[in-house]
C-alpha cells in the first residue's frame, strides 16, 4: 500500500495535491481505466457509472510553458496553454481516454487540437450550447447520450438505469460533503483555510468519487475535531471568476490579510453547489444539471429588462454567497486571455459595489513566477478594509 | 490647434473594379440604420450568425448594422483608438476582442450622449438598437460582449447557438439531424421573442424567398472562389475584404446578387485572358485569419516585392460549399432551410478533416484542400492580438499543413484594429525570408510526386 494512502484527511488530501498522478497510476496497475477530461461540464456520474477513473486535467503554474509554443498562440487562454504544454511533456500519457468539451473557447479548441497530438484508445468531445433554454438542455441532453454510447463501446458494457442513478447518488453524496466544508468556512475566524480547501478540491479531481466521499468525511471529522489554527484576518474574501489551483497563489492571498471564505470559480463552488436532481430520464437530469446550475459565465444569462435585472439574472447566487459567508471584500481573478471572465469584469464591480463590497481585479499570468508582484497589491487591498 | 499626427500607411490597391466598388454595401448598411432611426424604426445590432439571425430580423423589418464589420471600418480609417481609450476607460481588459472594445467604447459615448449618435462619429455611426443578436458560434466574445453592452444600451440581447460538433461526433449516426432539430426549435424562440419585441408576425413565406435569394448569392460567391483557382490569380485577398461585405452581411439584398454577377464577369474576364490581380505572380499563399485592416498595403508591399498573391484565405468569412440538393428536397420550413445553411456552414469540411485524420473541420481543415485546389505554396498566418478564437488553431493548421501537404507557414503576429502591435516592416522581412522556404518545400512536393 503507498504511502498516502496511509495518511487520512487533510494530510492525505495534500499528498494527493503534490502528486496528482500517483493514484491514477496505482489504480491503472490494478486494471482501471482513467479518462482526462477538461473543466467541469463532462458528466463525471457516466464516467463513474462505467468504472472509469475521471481525472480533471490541470495546467501547472510551476512549469514554464516551453512545448505548446509551437502548437498554440501566445494570445489564448494561458491556462490551456498550460495543459496542453504539460501533456505535451508527457504528463497525462497514462490517461486511457480523453473528454473535451465546450465549456469555453480556451477548452474548445484545446479539446480539437489536443486530439491530434495526444492519442488515446477513447476519445469524445462535448458539445455544449451557451444557451440554457429547454430546447438547449434536450439538445445538449442528445449530446451526452453520444458520450454516454462512446464510453460504453469502450468499457464494453452498457450503463443500467440502476446503476447510473446509483452514480449520481455518489457524486452528490460528495458534492454535499464539499458544501459541508465549505460551511466551516462561516465562523470567523474559518476553521480551514482556502488553501486546505483547495487541496481537498484538487485531490477530489484525481481519484475515485467513492475515495472522495471517504476522503472528504476523514477532512470533516479533523477539522470538526482540531483547535482552530486559521489566524483571523481583516478580509473575508470571495474569489470569483478564472480558476485558481496552486496553493503558492492562495497561501499569497492568505498572507496578505485575508481569510479566503468561498470561491466561485470552477475549482470552486461551481461543480459542487447543486445536486443533480432525480428525474425520470436520469440524462435529461444530468443535462440540466451540467447546463443550468453550474454557474459560470460561458452560459448566457437571460437578459433582464434592464441592467439592473440584467445584473440580477447573471449574479444573483452571488448576493447570496456573500450574505452566507459574511464576505467583506472580493477578488476577480481573471487568468490573462480568459474572455468569459474579462468581459463581466465592470459589470460583476458593479453589482458587487452595489452591496458595499469592494472588488480588487487582477489579470494574471497562471505562474508562480510571476505571483510575487501581486503581494503588494493584495496587502494595499487589505488595509482598504480595515 | 496641432493637427494630431498618424503614422502614414499605403494605402491597399484593390485589384478588382468591382471590389473598388463594394464600399457601397458598408456604408449602405450604415446609412440605412441611420435612416431607420430616423423614422423610429427598429434597429438590431447583430454579429455575423452566418445567416442564422439575420435574415429573420430582416424579415421582420428589422434593420441590421454590424459592430464587427464597424470596428473594420473605424480601424481601416484609423479612429479606433477614441473607442479603444474609452473601453479601457471604462474597466474592459484590454486582452478583449478589439472590436469588441471599439464598440464598448462607442456604446460608452453614445449612453453619454443621451443614447445618441455620439458627434463626429466615424462613418456616421451606429443607429441605436432594439436589440442585440449575439451569436455563439466561432466566440465566446460574440455573445459576452453584447452582453456587456447592457451597462450601456437599454436593449435585450438574444443568443443565438450554433452546434460546432467534433469532426469524429459530426459522423455519429443520426447526429446531424438532431443538430438540426435543435437548431430549428432554437430558432421558433428567437421568432417569438422578436415577434414579441416588435410587435409584429414573421412572414415566412416573405422569409423564404429571402432564404432563396440567400442561397442563390452564396452560390454565385462560391462560384467566383471557384474561379480563383486559376493561375495566375484573377483576385487577391484585398479584393476578398471587399467583396465579402454583400454576402456576408446582406446576401438577401437583390442589390447583392447583382454586384457579385458582376464580379463573377469581371474575375471570369481576367481568369479567361489569364491577367493576374498581381504583375509577375511567383508565389501563391493562403493567408488566415482576419487581415490587418489599418494596414491593407502591406499585402500590396509583399505583392510587389516577392510577387506573394494571396489567392485564399480566411475560410469563416466565404461562402458555404453548395448544400447537396438531396438535403433540402422537401424542405419547405424556411427555419429549416435557415438552419441547414447555417449549420452548412460550420461543418461543410468534416468530411476532409475526416480523410486527413485531423480536426477541427472548422477553422482548420478548409485550408487543406484550399492548398491542394488553389495549388498553395504557403501560408500566411495571422495571429491576432485581440481575437483569440480565430487564432487558435492557426499554428496546428501550419503544422498540419506542412506535415500532410509539405506547404509550409509563417506566423506574422498583429490585430484587427489597434495599429499599435502590428510591425509592418518586421512583418515583411519575415515574408522576405519566407520566400526561400516556399522554394524549398516547392522542390519537396516535386520530389514527392505532388501536382504543384
Amino acid at each position: 500500500m503507498s504511502e498516502e494512502k496511509k495518511k487520512t484527511g487533510l494530510a492525505r488530501a495534500h499528498e494527493l495535491y503534490s502528486y496528482r498522478n500517483r493514484r491514477a497510476l496505482e489504480l491503472k496497475s490494478e486494471g482501471r481505466k482513467t479518462l482526462g477530461y477538461f473543466c467541469c461540464y463532462p458528466p463525471l456520474e457516466i464516467m463513474t457509472a462505467l468504472d472509469f477513473v475521471p481525472i480533471r486535467i490541470l495546467g501547472d503554474m510551476d512549469e514554464p510553458i516551453t512545448v505548446a509554443d509551437g502548437y498554440l498562440p501566445t494570445v489564448m487562454c494561458i491556462f490551456y496553454r498550460s495543459c496542453f504544454d504539460v501533456g505535451m511533456k508527457g504528463k497525462y500519457d497514462y490517461l486511457d481516454g480523453f473528454v473535451g468539451s465546450h465549456s469555453c473557447d480556451g477548452a474548445e479548441r484545446t479539446s480539437h487540437i489536443w486530439r491530434n497530438y495526444m492519442k488515446t484508445p477513447c476519445n469524445f468531445f462535448l458539445d455544449m450550447p451557451h444557451t440554457s433554454s429547454p430546447e438547449a438542455v434536450r439538445f445538449f441532453k442528445d449530446q451526452m447520450n453520444y458520450f454516454k454510447e462512446t464510453l460504453e463501446d469502450f468499457a464494453g458494457k452498457k450503463i443500467t438505469r440502476d446503476r447510473l442513478e446509483e452514480s449520481i447518488s455518489l457524486h452528490n453524496k460528495q458534492r454535499q460533503l464539499v458544501r459541508e466544508l465549505f460551511n466551516l468556512r462561516k465562523p470567523d475566524p474559518p476553521l480551514v483555510t482556502g488553501s486546505e480547501v483547495l487541496q481537498v478540491i484538487i485531490a477530489l479531481m484525481v481519484i475515485p468519487v467513492e475515495e472522495g466521499i471517504n476522503l472528504l468525511e476523514e477532512v470533516l471529522q479533523e477539522v470538526k475535531s482540531r483547535p482552530n489554527v486559521t489566524p483571523k484576518k481583516p478580509g473575508r474574501l470571495l474569489i470569483w471568476g478564472s480558476l485558481i489551483d496552486h496553493t503558492a497563489f492562495t497561501e499569497l492571498i492568505e498572507n496578505s490579510g485575508f481569510n479566503i471564505v468561498v470561491e466561485d470559480t470552477a475549482i470552486g463552488a461551481r461543480p459542487f453547489w447543486h445536486d443533480v436532481e432525480s428525474t425520470e430520464d436520469p440524462m435529461h437530469g444530468l443535462a440540466r444539471h451540467y447546463l443550468q446550475e453550474v454557474k459560470c459565465p460561458r452560459t448566457f444569462a437571460k437578459s433582464g429588462r434592464d441592467y439592473r435585472e440584467d445584473l440580477e439574472n447573471r449574479f444573483g447566487y452571488l448576493k447570496e454567497f456573500a450574505k452566507y459567508w459574511n464576505v467583506n471584500s472580493v477578488y476577480a481573478n481573471i487568468i490573462r486571455n480568459c474572455d468569459i471572465h474579462g468581459y463581466e469584469v465592470p459589470s460583476i464591480k458593479d453589482y458587487f459595489e452595489s452591496m458595499d463590497l469592494p472588488v480588487l481585479v487582477i489579470e494574471q499570468d497562471y505562474s508562480t513566477a510571476a505571483l510575487e508582484p501581486l503581494r503588494t497589491r493584495f496587502q494595499a487591498f487589505a488595509e482598504t478594509i480595515q | 490647434m496641432e493637427k494630431e499626427t498618424k503614422p502614414k500607411t499605403r494605402k491597399s490597391g484593390k485589384t478588382l473594379q468591382t471590389a473598388r466598388e463594394a464600399g457601397y454595401f458598408g456604408k449602405k448598411m450604415l446609412k440605412k440604420g441611420l435612416e431607420a432611426q430616423e423614422k423610429g424604426a427598429p434597429i438590431g445590432w447583430s454579429m455575423v450568425t452566418w445567416w442564422q439571425g439575420e435574415l429573420i430580423a430582416r424579415a421582420m423589418d428589422v434593420e441590421l448594422v454590424f459592430p464587427e464589420n464597424y470596428g473594420a471600418f473605424c480601424a481601416s480609417v484609423r479612429q479606433a483608438e477614441p473607442h479603444l481609450e474609452r473601453s479601457a476607460a471604462e474597466g474592459y481588459p484590454g486582452t478583449l476582442c478589439g472590436y469588441a472594445r471599439n464598440c464598448i467604447g462607442y456604446a460608452a459615448m453614445m449612453a453619454d450622449n443621451n443614447g445618441k449618435v455620439p458627434e463626429g462619429a466615424p462613418g456616421g455611426g451606429l443607429a441605436k438598437p432594439k436589440f442585440l443578436l449575439g451569436s455563439g458560434a466561432a466566440c465566446d466574445a460574440r455573445y459576452k460582449w453584447f452582453q456587456a453592452l447592457g451597462r450601456y444600451l437599454d436593449a435585450p440581447v438574444w443568443t443565438l447557438d450554433l452546434p460546432q460538433t467534433g469532426t469524429n461526433e459530426f459522423f455519429l449516426a443520426g447526429n446531424k439531424e438532431l443538430n438540426i432539430s435543435f437548431m430549428v426549435s432554437h430558432l421558433r424562440k428567437y421568432v417569438a421573442f422578436l415577434e414579441d419585441l416588435l410587435g409584429t408576425k414573421l412572414d415566412y413565406d416573405r422569409l423564404r424567398e429571402m432564404v432563396i435569394q440567400t442561397l442563390k448569392t452564396l452560390e454565385l460567391a462560391h462560384q467566383v472562389d471557384l474561379l480563383r483557382r486559376a493561375k495566375p490569380s484573377p483576385m487577391v485577398g484585398t479584393d476578398f475584404w471587399s467583396v465579402m461585405i454583400p454576402h456576408l452581411y446582406l446576401p438577401d439584398d437583390p442589390e447583392a446578387y447583382e454586384f457579385y454577377q458582376r464580379v463573377y464577369d469581371e474575375v471570369k474576364q481576367k481568369v479567361d485572358n489569364k491577367i493576374g490581380a498581381i504583375p509577375n505572380e511567383k508565389y501563391r499563399m493562403m493567408f488566415s485569419e482576419l487581415p490587418p485592416w489599418h494596414t491593407l498595403g502591406f499585402f500590396d508591399e509583399i505583392a510587389e516585392r516577392f510577387g506573394i498573391a494571396i489567392v485564399i484565405e480566411s475560410w469563416n468569412y466565404h461562402p458555404i460549399l453548395p448544400i447537396p440538393e438531396e438535403e433540402l428536397d422537401g424542405v419547405t420550413d424556411p427555419l429549416e432551410l435557415i438552419a441547414r445553411l447555417s449549420y452548412r456552414k460550420w461543418s461543410e469540411y468534416n468530411p476532409v478533416a475526416e480523410k486527413y485524420g485531423v480536426g477541427p473541420g472548422f477553422f482548420m481543415a478548409a485550408y487543406l484542400q484550399y492548398a491542394e485546389d488553389y495549388q498553395a505554396d504557403g501560408l500566411l498566418a495571422h495571429p491576432l492580438m485581440s481575437c483569440r478564437p480565430a487564432t487558435y488553431t492557426l499554428l496546428h493548421t501550419r503544422n498540419t499543413l506542412e506535415e500532410k501537404l509539405k506547404v509550409p507557414g509563417v506566423v506574422i503576429e498583429g490585430d484587427i484594429v489597434d495599429l499599435r502591435v502590428f510591425n509592418e516592416e518586421e512583418a515583411i522581412s519575415k515574408v522576405e525570408a519566407f520566400v526561400e522556404t516556399m522554394d524549398h518545400f516547392r522542390d519537396l512536393r516535386k520530389e514527392a510526386g505532388m501536382a504543384w
